[in-house]
């Protein structure tokens, strides 16, 4: 499905805001009919990467290619992406057709061919027969609809989408984050989407761009981030994980939680700190006599689908995620097959970073 | 409901009807005499529109009629063009020089009328510039464009923060997306702006009396000087028609208000 041709570059991107820095050294490309996910928490410098690529922003440094060409001061109205706004958007005193009509009007299409580009984008979100309608008597899942009909009518090279499912229900979200994949799938084209939600990027996403503090900390597809994060901060975000400081003991041997574990991961040298990271569904409750390490039950939640239990090991408090349930208080062993451990380097903090958490 | 309530809603009510006697009465009054055929203000000779009549043939009081209507017609349009583009400048600054701006653009209506316009005279006097119909023009421009960037500014705040950024993505130029987007999304507080800055300039008589010379004189300030040497019934008439077509503006307008 996806190009190998590179159809949006970033090099060396840096942003300042009167002199504070929001994006760092930011290198990325983004492939034709690929679907990007810029994920990480409020203030890692997503959106001000988005607002960059839709020409909103000019980096204070670095360029912007679109298929080769240096295009960072071209203004947005010359630019082949469109944008989904968050909270949409739309304008008021337009009704729902002349929302999307806006950017085909301005092509000076004739009115007859914008008429029925108009319909098929109704049609294609589900809003057929909605045209005459005021935008403002639509409720949020609609005018989200309309939004991205009204971008996706000017045939963009590239939709931008800053985070437009955050305003909706719970529900709702889950069936337009199905709804938009099939979308970009079957039109074939570019999305470059931003979110915080990390079930959101693993759902829709060919390739998943983790980024705080305006830097990019990894990119990879979905699988690959989940299994292989490449720091602790990573796997922390995506997904829920036990974090241990520990020791490598030399190749495919690690020592955490006052015990010794066989491991994949080799090449760290021996005797050297490390980072261990532990998905909690990975963790096996078995009998305390054949367990690697054992541990007394403290709590136990149920979740839905699995129990989420924390199990005090001493050293450590893990947390396990698991369908069947221990009662709490009880003396149980954990097990952990060498595949399901990641080792990475400690963390480095940024500057600014080390100096907050010694606040 | 005991007595004592109702006692207290009787006064509530006594108290209201008297606030609007008072302010009322005089006006009320002065409808009246208008009608009066004689030209005593102390007896009633019967009804008559004579002084109607005689306002119309007046030629002092048509002459500043006409002074009037195109001071505030030319300070309308001049004031909410002004005040529309400088709300949209003010708007889309940062958020400091924003509400330094918005402090400065407020600081004219609590400011004394008599205060703005003893400072425009002694501009145009330091300038020296002739006071007549323009520099009248120019201080009824001054003062009526502050209340059109009041009336833009909240339109403006309302809408969503990446409006005029939609319109740029969908390829319009920043000019189209003024004409199109902008300004058709606050169309409405332009509009109650406009009359607003209308209905100002036309009861204005402070700042009027000092920036204009006794030879272009609109018609409050024909009024006042004519008042000094006593009132004419044409004056009646003449007020009795200024205060049903102002009263006409102010209800359009407070309509407006509270439809938005």
């Amino acid at each position: 499905m996806v190009d190998n041709e590179h159809l949006i570059d970033l090099r060396h991107i840096c942003k300042e805001y009167d002199g504070v820095t929001v994006l760092d050294d930011i290198n990325l490309y983004i492939r034709k009919r690929e679907f990007v996910t810029l994920l990480g928490p409020s203030g890692c410098g997503k959106t001000t990467t988005l607002r960059i690529i839709g020409g909103f922003e000019t980096p204070t440094s670095g360029e912007l290619y679109f298929e080769g060409k240096e295009i960072s001061s071209v203004p947005p109205y010359k630019r082949r992406v469109n944008t989904v706004f968050q909270k949409y958007a739309l304008f008021p005193h337009l009704n729902v057709h002349d929302n999307i009509a806006f950017g085909l009007k301005l092509k000076k299409m004739p009115k007859a061919e914008i008429d029925k580009r108009v319909d098929a984008m109704l049609d294609l979100v589900n809003l057929r027969g909605y045209g005459k309608r005021k935008v403002d008597a639509l409720s949020g899942g609609q005018q989200q609809r309309v939004a991205i009909a009204r971008s996706l009518v000017n045939e963009p090279e590239v939709l931008l989408l800053d985070e437009p499912l955050g305003a909706l229900d719970l529900k709702l979200r889950k069936e337009m984050q199905l709804e938009l994949k099939s979308m970009q799938q079957r039109l074939g084209i570019t999305f470059l989407y931003v979110t915080h939600d990390q079930e959101e990027a693993l759902t829709m996403s060919d390739t998943i761009v983790v980024m705080r503090d305006g830097h990019i900390l990894q990119i990879g597809d979905p699988k690959h981030i989940y299994d292989e994060p490449a720091n602790a901060f990573v796997a922390d975000f995506i997904g829920e994980s036990n974090i241990l400081r520990g020791t490598m003991v030399h190749d495919e041997l690690v020592s955490f939680a006052g015990h010794e574990f066989p491991c994949v991961d080799f090449g760290f040298g021996s005797s050297v700190p490390v980072d261990v990271v532990i998905r909690p569904e990975d963790i096996m409750l078995v009998g305390e006599d054949v367990g690697q390490i054992t541990g007394i039950i403290q709590s136990v939640l149920f979740k839905g689908v699995h129990y989420e239990m924390m199990i005090d090991c001493g050293d450590f408090t893990f947390k396990v995620h698991s369908t069947t349930m221990q009662p709490q208080g009880s003396r149980v062993g954990l097990s952990i097959v060498p595949f399901n451990i990641h080792i990475m380097k400690p963390m480095e903090l940024p500057a600014e970073e080390a100096k907050a958490d010694a606040v | 409901m005991n007595s004592g309530s109702k006692l207290t809603r009787f006064f509530k009510r006594f108290y209201l009807a008297l606030i609007l006697i008072f302010l009322y009465i005089p006006i009320i009054v002065l409808i009246i005499q208008s009608f009066n055929a004689g030209k005593s203000r102390a007896k009633w000779e019967g009804f008559s529109l004579h002084w109607y009549g005689e306002l119309f043939r007046s030629a002092s009081i048509m002459n500043s009629l006409e002074v009037t209507l195109l001071v505030a017609v030319l300070a309308m349009i001049v004031s909410t063009v002004l005040g529309t583009l400088a709300a949209i400048g003010i708007y889309s600054m940062k958020k400091r020089p924003q509400s330094l701006m918005m402090t400065l653009t407020n600081l004219p209506n609590t400011m004394p009328d008599i205060v703005t316009g003893i400072s425009l005279m002694l501009l145009f006097i330091f300038t020296r510039v002739d006071r007549g119909f323009w520099t009248m023009l120019l201080a009824h421009i001054t003062f009526d464009t502050p209340y059109v960037i009041l009336s833009v500014m909240p339109k403006l705040k309302q809408m969503n923060k990446h409006t005029y950024e939609a319109a740029l993505d969908l390829g319009a130029t920043p000019s189209y997306a003024l004409w199109h987007v902008l300004i058709p999304e606050c169309k409405q507080g332009i509009i109650t702006g406009a009359m607003l800055a209308f209905t100002l300039s036309l009861d204005d008589f402070t700042i009027s009396y000092f920036t204009t010379s006794p030879l272009v004189q609109n018609l409050s300030t024909l009024i006042y000087s004519a008042a000094r040497r006593g009132i004419e019934p044409t004056l009646n008439a003449l007020s009795a028609l200024m205060f049903v077509a102002l009263l006409a503006l102010l209800l359009v307008v407070n309509k407006r208000t509270s439809e938005n």
